[in-house]
């Protein structure tokens, strides 16, 4: 007897093992086990009211019925039938202390149901500009002059279906934000000034960056046009300028071609044109960026007239460039082509280091870079090269990228939280019944 | 000693009762649980699928407009954020509600996937070119695993129908969302009237009407086009109807005759090249000799939603005319769309002898005549299927795209 009585305090054992772990093993609802994304349909349908900017335009206007009134059709007609749903707008107020203060809301319904989520997305203000202070390059140390070139009395090659006044004034619109001073050379004699160390407008010549928008050609103040400059189809001008660039720690930008190939003053030269019915240019050829690159590295002028680049095709930005592409919102085509690619022997023959590559290499040829001088037994940057060897027409967006990638001037966007700028959007979804 | 001998067995028989029934009743529970973990399961690997098919462009993003086979599956516009979806990339997927058409004049692909949404508009897209299901699971990653439909279906429904057939012509249109009516919602129009000439040499030309009316509070507006005062007058009338961003399509057709009809074919998705089949010559081995004159344009809903044309024709002109005759030794006609722009191929047509006639429209970009897509297959009879949902746009146009997932292993079984 004792044996049954044993095993019925066994079954009453297992019985309220039963009866505990069922209590404490809640099954969810069916609701819960395989629910609607509510969070994610919230989200979506945001996006989908937004998409015209008109979710924005009604957050600010709280007052205006007819809008809210659209918006409540709008979300009605967009979610399903059994979809209850509650939208509410915040204002975004850091000053007052209460970062979210409820401005209003609509609902279909009293309460949500037993499930629910909820999405936000926050929106601004159509009266307000967001935006975005660059650094300036510049702003700390002994340097931030951009030298755009736009001299009147001077042609260019290779910029064809432009002008280098026009590529001056979009240089000047997309690079200026971000140095302390911007000067535009508007003549030859105004080059002169500044080749002989005067500034035109007070402004830091050492450390300048300056920008040829000529293309192919570099104008030619009139009073360099006689020897020794002329010496070698001017090859001399371009040793002279590479001493200038060398002396003043410059950044020369060449943005398309073969940098140095011509000089052009349309007043010196009136009646020579560049074969292809350009005037006020003579040829330098070949010989003028080797010229350049030995008055960078302050080598004896030796006029050397071997080519230096190559036709290497299609080249693609480096993923460097493309993010800073992303960064300064600058977007060329990262498929360019390329003609004059430098070669990688200029390294080593004028004390040259790839400061920053805008395209990727293509073998032993440089598509567009940037080239630091740092002399023999120095650590010291002492003049620099942009040289973008692309094929014609230019597009100065890639000089700008060039430039922009090498200084790495921060960008300061305005914040998002100043008072009245933004509101948040709130959307909470329930599914209407029981759970 | 039989008094012990009695107690004992029947205490162990009591206890083996009793452990058979108390393991049952666990079994139960844990069965249970189980099984909703699964399901759990499930509907978190739906949700993550559907983002991941929304989300992402596919590899290579071009392929809804090349004719190349994506080596990973997914419907993002590639030239935009979040969910907004390329309306030629869903014209690539096979449509599992659809038909398959043979056309054998057009070479090499003579089987074409055809999606309708009633006479007077229709989608041949070439079978070849299409992306079919399995291929998807396949390039998802879920072949064996899971199976699922897809389907995008437009938020708002634009109906229209007839209230007076001439003197004037008046027009009902009934705009509504999933849930509700769109009211105070503005439609832009455009009103196409076909007039078919008499004489045998000359072909069927157009007007192009647009306008502007508002829905009332349900949703409803009417149009009138006193100069319509033929019963028999072939037309098409398409609306857009959108508020606050959120935008759908509605059309109507009438023609003097269906009996035959020309039929817009996509015949290459890559070079947007065209073939104008005449509808005797489809799935027919031998059909009677007729033809058809015709006049092909190409309407675009702009970003403010109004219509106008694109040029088509060769010479600059808005449209391309021909005639295309059935039979064999008849070469279809084809002409190449403009770009890769949604918009409508608008096909007019006469029957060759007389004055009837009708027009037929095409979507180029699924969504320029908000065609619905359904993409998968759900066997019947399986015993869990979870659903998700989001808000996607289409080239502006609002859809809800709805996934429904399976395991195709038996339920059950946790899988990934």
């Amino acid at each position: 007897m004792i044996r049954t009585i044993e095993v019925l305090f066994v079954i009453v054992i297992l019985s309220g093992a039963f009866i505990g772990a069922s209590y404490f093993a809640v099954l969810p609802s069916p609701r819960q086990v395989s629910p609607i994304n509510l969070n994610r349909l919230s989200l979506t349908t945001l996006q989908l009211l937004d998409s015209n900017y008109d979710l924005s335009g009604a957050a600010f206007e709280t007052d205006n019925s007819t809008l809210w009134g659209e918006l409540k059709v709008a979300l009605s007609a967009t979610l399903p039938p059994n979809i209850l749903y509650n939208l509410a707008v915040y204002d975004v107020n850091e000053n007052s202390g209460l970062l979210y203060k409820n401005v209003t809301s609509i609902s279909n319904a009293d309460s949500l149901g037993a499930t629910s989520d909820v999405s936000s997305y926050t929106v601004a203000s159509s009266n307000v500009t967001f935006n975005v202070t660059p650094q300036r390059i510049g702003d700390s140390g002994n340097s931030g002059t951009l030298y755009i070139l736009n001299c009147s009395d001077a042609n260019g090659w290779w910029i064809t279906g432009y002008t280098a006044q026009s590529l001056a004034q979009d240089l000047y619109a997309s690079l200026s934000p971000y140095f302390v001073n911007t000067v535009m050379v508007q003549n030859t004699a105004q080059l002169a000034q500044l080749l002989s160390g005067n500034p035109l407008q007070g402004e830091n010549l050492q450390n300048a960056v300056v920008i040829n928008t000529y293309g192919e050609a570099v104008p030619i103040p009139s009073a360099y046009c006689q020897a020794p400059y002329s010496n070698d189809a001017y090859a001399y001008y371009s040793y002279f300028l590479g001493q200038k660039v060398n002396s003043y720690n410059w950044t020369w930008s060449s943005i398309v071609g073969y940098p140095f190939y011509y000089v052009s003053n349309t007043a010196s030269f009136s009646s020579s044109q560049n074969s292809w019915g350009i005037y006020g240019m003579q040829k330098t050829a070949q010989g003028g960026v080797r010229a350049f690159l030995e008055g960078l590295d302050n080598q004896t002028y030796v006029n050397n007239a071997n080519g230096v680049t190559s036709d290497v095709g299609v080249v693609t930005f480096t993923s460097q460039a493309i993010n800073f592409c992303n960064y300064y919102g600058l977007y060329p085509s990262s498929y360019q082509t390329s003609t004059r690619a430098l070669s990688n022997t200029i390294l080593q023959s004028y004390d040259l280091t790839i400061a920053f590559n805008v395209f990727n290499p293509a073998g032993a040829y440089n598509p567009g870079a940037i080239y630091n001088h740092i002399a023999a037994g120095s650590t010291n940057v002492t003049g620099s090269l942009l040289a973008i060897g692309l094929t014609r027409t230019p597009d100065v967006r890639v000089t700008a990228l060039g430039l922009l990638s090498y200084y790495q001037p921060r960008l300061y966007p305005s914040e998002y939280t100043a008072n009245g700028t933004s509101r948040l959007v709130v959307l909470q979804l329930g599914l209407a019944g029981g759970a | 000693m039989a008094n012990a001998t009695m107690d004992h067995m029947i205490s162990l028989i009591v206890f083996i009762a009793a452990l058979l029934i108390f393991i049952g009743l666990f079994s139960q529970s844990i069965s249970t649980a189980i099984t909703y973990q699964s399901h759990g399961a499930l509907s978190t690997k739906n949700s993550d699928l559907l983002d991941t098919i929304l989300l992402n462009p596919g590899m290579n993003a071009t392929w809804g407009t090349d004719v190349g086979i994506p080596s990973a599956f997914g419907l993002q516009d590639p030239e935009f954020t979040q969910y907004e979806l390329s309306s030629f990339s869903l014209m690539r997927l096979a449509s599992s509600t659809g038909n398959v058409a043979e056309y054998d004049k057009t070479s090499p692909s003579i089987y074409y996937d055809q999606t309708t949404s009633g006479f007077g508009s229709v989608l041949l897209t070439p079978a070849s070119q299409d992306l079919n299901y399995s291929t998807a699971l396949r390039l998802l990653g879920i072949n064996n695993t899971y199976g699922f439909q897809l389907t995008l279906i437009p938020d708002i429904a634009v109906s229209i129908a007839p209230t007076h057939t001439s003197s004037p012509l008046s027009l009902a249109i009934s705009a509504s969302g999933t849930g509700f009516p769109f009211a105070g919602a503005m439609i832009n129009y455009c009103f196409i009237m076909v007039t078919l000439p008499q004489a045998d040499i000359d072909y069927p030309s157009y007007t192009m009407q647009n306008g502007v009316v508002t829905t009332d509070q349900q949703g409803s507006a009417s149009v009138s086009f006193p100069s319509v005062t033929d019963s028999n007058q072939v037309y098409a009338f398409i609306a857009c109807a959108h508020l606050n961003g959120v935008a759908g399509i509605g059309y109507f057709t009438h023609c003097s005759t269906t009996d035959q009809y020309v039929v817009p074919i996509v015949q290459d998705m890559s070079s947007q090249r065209i073939a104008l089949a005449n509808s005797f010559d489809l799935n027919s081995t031998n059909p009677a000799l007729l033809s058809l004159k015709y006049n092909a344009t190409f309407v675009i809903s702009k970003t403010d939603y109004t219509f106008s044309q694109l040029l088509l024709g060769i010479s600059g002109g808005p449209n391309i005319v021909g005639t295309v005759a059935s039979g064999a030794g008849n070469p279809y006609q084809a002409i190449t769309l403009p770009s890769y722009t949604t918009g409508i191929l608008v096909v007019t047509y006469q029957t060759g002898g007389s004055t009837n006639g009708g027009i037929i429209l095409m979507p180029w970009g699924i969504s320029s005549l908000a065609f619905p897509v359904t993409f998968g297959y759900i066997p019947t009879r399986q015993d869990w299927v979870t659903t998700d949902i989001r808000q996607v746009t289409v080239d502006g146009i609002a859809y809800q795209a709805k996934l429904e997932l399976y395991n195709s292993q038996g339920q059950g079984r946790v899988v990934g």
